[in-house]
């Protein structure tokens, strides 16, 4: 009931806000429907981001979002190779690898825009430059499927992970795929240095790209335990009904802020910024952590209660410039340690 | 003087073949599409800032992780070349030379196991063996109490044989259509001689067709090489690369082409090679010594046999097409795939999210646009090209026939990376539409194509043309009035090759396309990457009905097996 | 009605010459056939006849007009010829009389006439009212006959025939030759038959080529062809023939061992070596007791019968000379002469032996 009660809340108060004259002429509104779409590259989960479309096509009826679902490295791979070739397609970009935007920033690729409201976000989630804005955040987690493992015998912390035991029953997903990921392998080196993952790597865990698929490979027990994963997607998992328990680890989780910005040469920029003011909207944001179980940077959202709180964790923070810079040796040394 | 002149110029252009043009533009489209992307890709593999450089190469061979991604491919194909020759070899024999049981329903069967994507095939051992959720490893657990999984998916082993079952229908085709030209009355002669059974069998019938299984464990071996949606969904999880995965991950950021060109030469030196080696096995006793297709062929009884021969085949194919099918089925309706199918967990929800996806529905629009586009130009130019070499039209007819079917060593990951560098500079800036897998997809699908359309204008006799011309028809004509209705059923055929070929195809789209060009099987890929099985479950449903639909029509229009393998007994 | 002049024709296969300088007239209304065993480029002149190819070098001129050279070749749907295929080239998927209409449509002539037209040539053939049908409904002979009709039908200036009854079979062959003499009377087209059997081109023919390696070795009407062969080659492919290498010995004389035979003519000095042939139905055979005396000027000859063969309208005999390496061939009369083992006495008259060049 809860999963319902949201939306439509949140559509009652955009159709009544719609139905006011003054939005009614809102020229914002006249552009965007000018330009028809808006295309987004995200690397937000498909259903979750499918569903921010369908809500934006509510809102702003005449005003399409072209999603673009990929892993934070695709997604900057794409945008590359598609400039390389001189095609100009995206409008906004959103990858979970905060690193992106300072070579997108640096490169001129971005375009300077402050969504409304977004001057009240939380510190690590504005860019003080103003190119981008932390669209959502979440923790890299442990978790395990709780019918093949006992609670006892859960691992508690990242060195847990590194007991023979587990041998050939953990999953990881590729930092060559995901910026979650990503973030989380600078996160744990910062801890425990390459030998962590050296030793890690030694326990043979399943290879999977999506920070996204644990969850997945969890719920079907295929492998009882993840050793990364963003906390929300195992949530969600664990929310249809699965047997999965999350762990945060006693170290501390990395924390991943995820940017959205708009790029500059975006080919819709009306549409753009008025879906970027939507996602930074108290409404969506709510949505997202609300449904999706994800952590935002706005000081109005509420969190269902059985999450724990941001300020409640230990976090570990990376800089997005060193996650810039350490790009390719995180890659690199990965592919080394786990074989592809 | 000027008469004569005058004269003679009229008779020059009243020889002129005045349908050349035709026959020189499909010639020189044929001619772009293959060298252009292979000029370039053999171009930048040696090309640096300074110039001329052979640091590519000296990278991409001198680095571990390549050198086993290199050796892991080696093993792949060869050890896949051998389990399907294991298993087509003996399915060969005994679907044609034996009164097993059903012989007459298993080719049809190893049909379906021939069309089956092999990245789907894959993907459904994924849910069937996957070495804790996979379904048969749970009844293992679950029947025999032990701890390890009955089969390891994700392992060589477990890539190996996912390979070998979806390639043994080249040994077998091979094989069949070899066994079906052998009269039995060859054997017979050796028998009248005194040769026992097991002694003809040995100095008979298997040397003659020892060519024939030869070349099918080398076009084994060939498709092993040049995979990639199998290797990608069963190597990676497990920590390991193959070549073509490793050239694929080439193009993660930043892009490095000019490595991905260098280190696609070693494959497309090794295909080419085993090709040769095929045509040479092929031509020096293949199927011209096997002559003389009539005479009767006696079925051997295989006795008491017969049931065990028969519980064999139907292991293979429960493998190949059974077990994928009915998993890739109930994992369509299911919530949670490794769940037992109770009411609970059916839902209609993975149909409604795949087809309500956005991704979804203009992935299969451009499928299908795709799918027809190339099908058509490709039957139509396939048609041209071979009609042009099989009358000898052009001046180096024999290298057209060469050029038409060289793609064959050129693996898919290779020709999107020679496409690749091709299109995203001027001239021609094709990456980024659909005429770039369009054109991937034409010179993928064309040996098939070719040798399709070959096959059909060969059985067209030459006299029949010549017949309409010197009775005033031109040559255009001729091919238009006489030609073309004759060859129409062959074509159609040859349109559907090429489209089930396009549908299907990942290894090169998963490079070139864009998010505006996704393709189904890219789709399929990235929901893959994603975890979302349910929908990858639709859309393998979905394709796969589409290919039958179109194995159908094809078989009702060719009116015999598209295989080309005799059903024993039956007319050929 | 034109006729054809082929000069210097020439067509190499990569560096074998299939066609190799070959000359040849076809009068106007005559009908010529091109005889010879297989690879002697008897149906690659045809085809370049037909404009199926272009020569190397020589030219073909068909009355004023020049049809092919080197450089330039009207193509075959502009020659005003027909042509009569091996397989018949039937078009499966037309009716029989769509497939005798076709080439009537280029000649410009009105849809109501063209019907008229297919159904007088398929009466000409004897298929009247086999227009509806399809020719895999019929027999190889009728096939045949469309094949003719749709070739004649279009009353080409030139008619080609390759090979055209060699798909049927012994008794069906031998009444078809006639047939085609018959309808070469009644139409009197120019014609170009290609063929391998040579009692096939006797029976067709007005005149005969027998072509070798790529030439004409020699042409004539038939009887010259067979009485005066002027090659070895020639008088060994037309008919059967008794060839003996010899050495000239004097004016009308040649020698083998001691095998001394007189000949027909002579232009070789004392030494030069020759080639005779001898037809076996001209060597006369009898029993060496009942011998009569042989006539004047003819040669006697003694030998053995190694074997005699009963054909049932003749004997074949093989007699092996005394005092000679030589066995020749001989036919004769019904009912035998000799049997194996007998001696015999052969009389051969002079005429008898041609006298021929040693070398081709």
């Amino acid at each position: 009931m809860r999963y319902l009660r949201l939306p439509l809340v949140l559509l009652i108060s955009v159709l009544a806000a719609s139905a006011t004259p003054a939005s009614a002429q809102d020229p914002r509104l006249e552009a965007a429907r000018r330009e028809g779409k808006v295309v987004w590259y995200t690397s937000l989960a498909l259903t979750s981001a499918e569903k921010v479309a369908k809500l934006f096509e509510t809102a702003y009826p005449g005003v399409k979002v072209e999603v673009h679902r990929t892993g934070s490295q695709r997604v900057l791979q794409r945008m590359m190779q598609e400039l390389q070739a001189n095609i100009r397609n995206v409008d906004v970009v959103h990858t979970s690898d905060a690193g992106h935007y300072v070579l997108l920033k640096e490169k001129q690729l971005l375009m300077r825009y402050t969504p409304a409201g977004a001057d009240r976000l939380a510190p690590g989630f504005k860019d003080r430059d103003g190119f981008h804005y932390g669209l959502r955040a979440t923790v890299n987690v442990i978790a395990y499927n709780s019918q093949k493992v006992s609670a006892a015998e859960a691992p508690r912390t990242w060195k847990d992970l590194l007991d023979p035991k587990w041998r050939g029953r953990l999953v990881t997903a590729h930092p060559g795929y995901s910026g979650v990921i990503a973030t989380h392998v600078l996160a744990l080196v910062h801890l425990h240095g390459w030998d962590y993952f050296k030793a890690l790597a030694q326990n043979r865990p399943m290879l999977v790209q999506s920070a996204v698929d644990p969850a997945g490979i969890v719920a079907s027990g295929e492998r009882p335990v993840a050793v990364n994963g963003g906390d929300y997607t195992f949530y969600q998992t664990r929310k249809k009904g699965n047997p999965v328990e999350i762990v945060f680890p006693k170290e501390g989780v990395p924390l991943v802020v995820s940017p959205s910005a708009i790029t500059s040469f975006a080919p819709h920029p009306n549409a753009a910024r008025l879906f970027t003011d939507f996602l930074f909207s108290r409404e969506l944001q709510q949505v997202l952590a609300d449904s999706e179980g994800l952590y935002t940077g706005h000081p109005e959202v509420k969190y269902p209660a059985d999450r724990p709180k941001l300020g409640d964790l230990k976090l570990l923070p990376v800089e997005p410039e060193e996650l810039e810079k350490r790009n390719e040796e995180i890659k690199t040394r990965f592919v080394e340690f786990f074989g592809a | 003087m000027a008469e004569a002149a005058a004269s003679r110029r009229g008779r020059r252009l009243a020889g002129l073949d005045r349908a050349a043009p035709v026959w020189l533009l499909a010639a020189a489209a044929l001619v772009l599409l293959i060298l252009l992307p292979l000029g370039w890709l053999a171009y930048i593999s040696v090309s640096g800032p300074q110039g001329f450089t052979l640091a590519h190469y000296v990278r991409v061979l001198a680095d571990p992780p390549l050198q086993r991604a290199l050796w892991n491919t080696v093993v792949l194909a060869f050890w896949s070349g051998a389990v399907a020759l294991a298993i087509g070899a003996p399915m060969a024999w005994l679907s044609a030379r034996t009164d097993l049981p059903g012989r007459r329903v298993i080719p049809s069967l190893i049909l379906a196991s021939f069309v089956t994507p092999p990245f789907l095939g894959a993907f459904a051992w994924v849910m069937l063996a996957g070495p804790n959720a996979g379904s048969l490893n749970q009844l293992y657990r679950t029947l025999t109490g032990a701890d390890t999984p009955l089969l390891n998916i994700f392992s060589m082993p477990g890539l190996v044989f996912v390979v070998g079952i979806y390639s043994f229908p080249y040994v077998y085709v091979m094989i069949t259509n070899t066994l079906g030209l052998i009269a039995s009355d060859l054997e017979d002669a050796a028998a009248i001689l005194g040769a026992g059974r097991l002694e003809v069998a040995r100095t008979i019938t298997l040397p003659m067709v020892l060519p024939a299984i030869l070349s099918g464990f080398i076009l084994a071996v060939l498709q092993a090489l040049a995979l990639f949606g199998s290797p990608a969904i069963l190597a990676l999880p497990a920590g390991f690369h193959t070549v073509t995965t490793q050239m694929w991950s080439f193009f993660q950021y930043p892009p490095r082409p000019e490595l991905a060109a260098a280190f696609s030469m070693p494959l497309l030196l090794a295909t080419a090679l085993l090709l040769l080696v095929q045509k040479k096995l092929l031509g020096r006793r293949g199927y011209a010594a096997v002559g003389g297709k009539g005479g009767q062929r006696r079925p051997v009884r295989l006795g008491a046999w017969r049931y065990p021969a028969l519980a064999g085949c139907l292991a293979v194919l429960a493998c190949a097409v059974f077990l994928p099918y009915g998993i890739l089925l109930k994992a369509a309706f299911a919530r949670a795939w490794a769940q037992p199918l109770t009411r609970e967990n059916f839902t209609l929800e993975n149909w409604s999210f795949t087809f309500l996806h956005g991704a979804t529905q203009s992935a299969i629009l451009n499928t299908l646009e795709l799918g027809v586009l190339t099908a058509c130009v490709g039957a139509g130019l396939a048609t041209l090209l071979a009609y042009v070499t099989n009358r000898r039209l052009v001046v180096g007819h024999q290298v057209l026939g060469f050029l038409a079917l060289s793609p064959v060593v050129i693996p898919g990951v290779v020709l999107a990376v020679a496409l690749f560098v091709a299109y995203t500079r001027p001239p021609f800036l094709l990456y980024g539409t659909l005429w770039i897998l369009f054109l991937a997809y034409l010179t993928k699908e064309m040996p098939v194509g070719y040798s399709q359309a070959d096959a059909t204008l060969r059985g067209i006799h030459p006299e029949l043309e010549e017949a309409g011309r010197i009775l005033g028809a031109g040559r255009l004509r001729v091919l238009r009035e006489i030609t073309a209705p004759l060859a129409k059923s062959g074509i159609i055929a040859t349109w559907c090759f090429v489209f089930i070929g396009v549908i299907r195809e990942l290894s090169a789209s998963i490079i070139l396309f864009t998010p505006n060009t996704k393709v189904m099987s890219v789709v399929m890929f990235d929901l893959k990457e994603e975890g979302q099985f349910g929908a990858i479950a639709v859309l393998g449903v979905f394709m796969l009905v589409m290919t039958f639909a179109t194995v159908a029509l094809m078989q009702a229009l060719l009116g015999r097996d598209v295989l080309g393998a005799r059903p024993s007994g039956g007319p050929g | 009605m034109p006729g054809i002049v082929i000069t210097g024709l020439t067509k190499r296969f990569g560096d074998v010459p299939a066609v190799d300088g070959l000359d040849l007239t076809v009068r106007p209304g005559e009908l010529v056939a091109l005889l010879g065993p297989s690879g002697c480029g008897k149906t690659t002149t045809l085809r370049l006849v037909a404009g199926f190819m272009a020569p190397d070098a020589g030219e073909i001129h068909v009355g004023d007009r020049v049809l092919s050279s080197p450089g330039s070749v009207v193509p075959p749907e502009r020659r005003r010829m027909a042509m009569i295929f091996q397989s018949y080239a039937l078009w499966p998927h037309m009716t029989v009389a769509q497939n005798v209409a076709y080439g009537l449509r280029f000649a410009g002539i009105p849809r109501a006439e063209r019907t008229e037209r297919v159904i007088e040539i398929l009466r000409a053939v004897q298929l009247a009212g086999y227009g509806a049908r399809y020719p895999g409904e019929l027999s190889g002979g009728q096939q045949q006959r469309v094949a003719v009709a749709r070739a004649l039908v279009v009353e080409p200036e030139i008619l080609l025939l390759d090979e055209p009854l060699s798909n049927l079979d012994a008794s069906l062959r031998e009444e078809m030759r006639f047939e085609i003499r018959r309808l070469h009377e009644r139409f009197a087209i120019t014609t170009l038959y290609v063929t391998h059997d040579q009692a096939e081109a006797m029976v067709i023919s007005d005149r005969v080529a027998v072509l070798q390696r790529g030439r004409v070795a020699q042409i004539g009407a038939p009887s010259e062809l067979f009485e005066h062969p002027r090659t070895r080659f020639v008088a060994e492919f037309i008919g059967k023939t008794n060839l003996i290498d010899a050495v000239a010995d004097g004016p009308g004389r040649v020698t083998r061992g001691r095998l001394r035979l007189r000949v027909a003519a002579d232009g070789l000095g004392a030494g030069a070596p020759a080639v005779i042939s001898i037809r076996p139905h001209q060597i006369a055979l009898s029993p060496r007791a009942a011998a009569p005396a042989p006539p004047a000027g003819a040669n006697a000859l003694a030998g053995t019968v190694i074997r005699a063969s009963y054909l049932g309208d003749s004997v074949d005999y093989q007699v092996g000379l005394d005092d000679s390496d030589v066995v020749l061939r001989v036919t004769g009369p019904t009912p035998p002469r000799a049997r194996t083992g007998e001696p015999v006495a052969l009389t051969v008259p002079a005429e008898a032996c041609v006298l021929l060049p040693a070398e081709d």
